[in-house]
Formats: C-alpha cells, structure tokens, sequence
C-alpha cells in the first residue's frame, strides 16, 4: 500500500506541484498573520490576509481541484474520506478568509489595536491554521 | 509508518515555508519586529531538521527508493545550500547591504522552490 501510495503517473506532479505550493503559501501566510496580529502590527496582518493569504488559498484549492480531476476522485463512490476531509476543511476556510481580512482591515483604518476587530481576525486565522494542519494531516495519512 | 513519516516531513516542509512567507514579508518592506524574525528563524531550525531526518526515514522505509538516489541527494544538496543562504541572511540582517540580503533571500526562496519540485518530481527515480 506504501508503495502504490509513493507512485503517481507523471501527469499528476505538475498539478500536485501547484497544489502543495499554494498549501505553503497559504500556511505561512497564516503563521504571519498571527504574529503580526499577535504583535498589534494591524497594516502587516491586513496585507498578509489579502495578499498572502487569499491568494495562497485560491492556488491550493484550484490545484487541489485540478489533481482530483485528474485522479477522477469525484468520481469514486464512496469519495474517500480524506477527499472530504479536504473539502471540508478548504471550502468553510473562504469565509474566514474573508470575514478576518474585512477585520483586519477595518482595524487597520481605524488604527484600533486592542478593539474586537484584531480579535476576531486572530481568532479566526488561528482556527484557520490548526484547520489548515488538520487538512495536511488527511492528506498525508489518507485515512479510510 | 509510511503515512506517519510522511505526515511529519510535510509538516516539517510547511515550517520551511513559514520562514520563507515570513523573510519574504521583510524582503518587500514590511515592518517586522525582532521576535517575528526568531519565530521565522526557529521554524527554519525544527523545519530544515524534520524534513532532512524524516525525509531520509522516508527514503529507507521504502524499498523502491535509496539513499543514493539522484533525487534524494540533489534533495541534500539544495536543503544544504537554502540551509547556508539562510544562516546568511540571518548575520547580515539589519546591516546596510539590504540588496545583497534581500537578493540571497529571493535565491534561498529559489532553492526552496527547487527543493518542491525535486520532491513532486523525483528526477532519476
């Protein structure tokens, strides 16, 4: 199982490449928000959010959609559960995106450094991360 | 055990990519403080450790793979080089040389590129 798992047709890397890519971007983009946040430097979260963030998620989850085109996963009945798991965890993740970097941004504008704006978008990127290593893990282990 | 390794090892990528995300924020301009650059700079250490002992724990769990692999040593080769260009950019941070640090930042993030693409691709495998 080990060896058909570490064993992919070629035609898959290119889109598994772009995949991976945008995961690390999105994942570091996260990790910098949070200590920017962390730190009440609102401009550098704000800018991480809209353009580190946004457009890592948009690259993961249209390489993640490419790859499993190519797989035919969506065509697997039942869809295996680390597909969902995938889905699951990417999809919601959009909203959050959103709702922290319209946070963030207003607290930025209206330079409040300790007003439930920069909480929010705290709260919500930290969620975003440890469910951004929950999808790293479904992915990876491929549980049934 | 296969899927473990795996798991760990592309955790230990994702920390490279955090030090990569955080110094890239810098090379563009942004105001960091000195803790977010030791935040960037422990995920480097962990990061390069996990994926250099998980991915070579990989490498001899497999039976199709070797050690002496192309790919696994040209894997080596560029953790070596981001690994040097990184300690670097690290001594030479704050001085007056902003080009010369930010060019060998946008290299070690070059490398760490390389170093994903020999992983997908695995050339001479």
């Amino acid at each position: 199982m080990s060896v058909l798992a570490a064993i992919r047709p070629d035609d898959w890397n290119l889109a598994l490449f772009v995949h991976i890519l945008g995961a690390m971007a999105l994942v570091g983009a996260l990790v910098l928000v949070i200590v920017a946040l962390a730190e009440r430097n609102l401009r550098l979260g704000y800018r991480a959010l809209l353009l580190g963030v946004l457009p890592g998620w948009t690259v993961m989850r249209g390489g993640a959609q490419w790859i499993a085109e190519k797989e035919k996963l969506d065509d697997l009945d039942p869809v295996p559960s680390w597909v969902d798991i995938g889905y699951s965890v990417s999809d919601p993740m959009l909203l959050l995106i959103i709702i922290a970097t319209v946070c963030a941004g207003l607290a930025a504008r209206r330079q409040r450094q300790d007003g439930p704006l920069r909480g929010t978008a705290l709260v919500l990127t930290v969620i975003m991360l440890v469910a951004a290593s929950v999808a790293v893990w479904a992915m990876s282990t491929k549980p049934t | 055990m296969y899927h473990t390794l795996l798991f760990f090892h592309m955790i230990a990528a994702f920390l490279l990519a955090v030090t990569i995300v955080m110094y890239s924020a810098v090379a563009l301009g942004a105001t960091t403080s000195s803790r977010a650059l030791f935040v960037a700079d422990r995920c480097w250490d962990v990061g390069g450790l996990g994926t250099l002992i998980f991915g070579i724990w990989l490498a001899l769990n497999l039976d199709q793979y070797d050690f002496f692999d192309f790919w696994i040593l040209l894997a080596i080769a560029l953790w070596l080089v981001a690994t040097g260009l990184g300690q670097s950019v690290q001594r030479r941070l704050g001085g007056e040389d902003v080009s010369a640090v930010n060019a060998m930042h946008w290299i070690r993030t070059i490398v760490v590129i390389a170093l994903l693409v020999t992983m997908v691709w695995k050339p001479g495998a």
